[in-house]
């Protein structure tokens, strides 16, 4: 009996020390790629920047743990941790995330002008290239910069770059709608409704596209083709431009609509 | 020896369990959370499922009308106010399944995005004109609605707030 109990204390110890080695063995020592790709899989759980910070421990120098690590702050608007661990990022490989941090500053923070200074900051360490920070054309991040900063004149330009660089058919469809809110803001209406259609040739659904027409329309004191596409704007008002995250700089409520038809019906 | 063995089954058994227990901690805490601080919140704000608060864009939550609501609805009290700096003011809380807010924490950055302070009054006073918004939209999910993290950011140019997003 006594030999039994020995050997199942044994047993026990040798389970909990088993147990304690492989929890230690998976944290420190398996593959950093795979405990890399399980923290950015739980992005956000403690055990998620615990195994970053390890991995940071064990390769300080690769920027794309800084940058997986911050990602949840920012999201969460902890700026001040997001962007320590983000600029360490950009510092060790700025080529690879810069054009992120501009995309960051651009849609989470509105800082315009230092999202600009990101976006330029890449484009010249990229020359002949034209990036897409987060998948986005940099030309029209950067006109969406100038958008913010209400200098039309240069969003107009870098729309126009956009366009050059991707084609009518298949640039990013907003980009029309920014050309045409630019355009309508400097008062040049007819051409804001030339604007507008170009989105409109490229697919029917653009309620910002219809929207922006009834506005310039009202302004150019042709009321029918405003009612018109105020309508428009409504019956495809399920297409408009959104995302669960931010708010978009050019989006469009239904409540805007409905003071819009009130003001047309004055 | 028996004494040894004894003594390495408790001290593996101890640190097994200290393990698990850091463990679990790891696995169900996230980076945001807050915990209920009865130095801090209003007793009379209950969460609906303490365990399970999830982020606003698992769930949709947000306020009537979105961001423009938002606006409109805080913008004449938020216009007079004045900050002796620049920067962003960032409040995270809790939207509970009732669409009742609480739990208010505060960051706030400088211009260069490193931790800076803001006049704590002024902050109290904001917090106080977002405690009053009522008109919180949460989703429902198969006939449930769910408790959710929100954040509100201020941006503050020359002292005046210029935008909320």
């Amino acid at each position: 009996m006594k030999i039994f109990f020995k050997i199942l204390k044994m047993l026990i110890t040798f389970l909990f020390i088993g147990y304690t080695i492989t929890v230690l063995y998976l944290l420190f020592f398996t593959p950093k790629e795979k405990r890399f790709n399980k923290a950015e899989h739980s992005q956000g759980i403690f055990l998620s920047q615990t195994i970053f910070s390890i991995l940071k421990f064990q390769n300080p120098n690769n920027s794309d743990i800084y940058f997986e690590q911050s990602v949840p702050f920012n999201k969460r608007g902890d700026f001040a941790k997001g962007f320590l661990l983000l600029n360490k990022a950009v510092e060790l490989e700025p080529e690879v995330h810069l054009g992120y941090r501009g995309w960051i500053k651009l849609r989470k923070l509105r800082d315009f002008e230092n999202a600009m200074l990101d976006f330029n900051s890449l484009d010249s360490l990229t020359p002949n290239f034209v990036d897409a920070p987060w998948g986005e054309d940099i030309d029209f991040l950067r006109g969406e910069c100038q958008f913010g900063i209400k200098n039309y004149e240069k969003a107009i330009d870098y729309f126009n770059r956009n366009i050059i660089e991707n084609g009518e058919d298949s640039v990013e469809i907003q980009t029309f709608v920014y050309l045409g809110i630019c355009e309508y803001e400097l008062g040049n209406y007819r051409k804001a409704i030339s604007e507008f259609k170009r989105a409109l040739n490229q697919f029917e659904s653009v309620p910002e596209s219809y929207f922006g027409m009834a506005k310039a329309y009202r302004k150019l004191g042709e009321l029918e083709e405003s009612r018109i596409n105020i309508l428009k704007t409504e019956e495809h008002f399920a297409y408009k431009r959104d995302d669960i995250y931010n708010e978009f700089l050019n989006e469009i409520y239904i409540s805007e609509i409905v003071e819009f038809k009130q003001l047309l019906n004055k | 020896m028996k004494n040894k063995l004894n003594l390495l089954l408790l001290i593996s058994f101890l640190i097994a369990v200290f393990l698990t227990i850091w463990l679990f901690n790891q696995i169900t805490s996230s980076v945001g959370d807050i915990a209920f601080n009865k130095e801090l919140d209003k007793s009379t704000f209950k969460v609906c499922d303490e365990k399970r608060i999830n982020q606003y864009y698992s769930v949709k939550s947000n306020y009537q009308n979105g961001k423009r609501g938002l606006k409109k609805d805080l913008w004449n009290s938020i216009e007079s106010l004045t900050f002796k700096n620049s920067g962003y003011i960032t409040f995270r809380f809790v939207i509970n399944c009732n669409g009742e807010t609480g739990r208010f924490r505060v960051k706030t950055v400088d211009s260069e995005l490193k931790i800076n302070y803001f006049n704590a009054e002024k902050i109290k006073t904001l917090q106080s004109f977002i405690e009053n918004l009522e008109k919180w939209d949460v989703k429902k999910w198969n006939d449930r609605t769910f408790d959710s993290y929100f954040h509100l950011t201020f941006k503050v140019n020359n002292g005046k707030i210029t935008d909320v997003f």
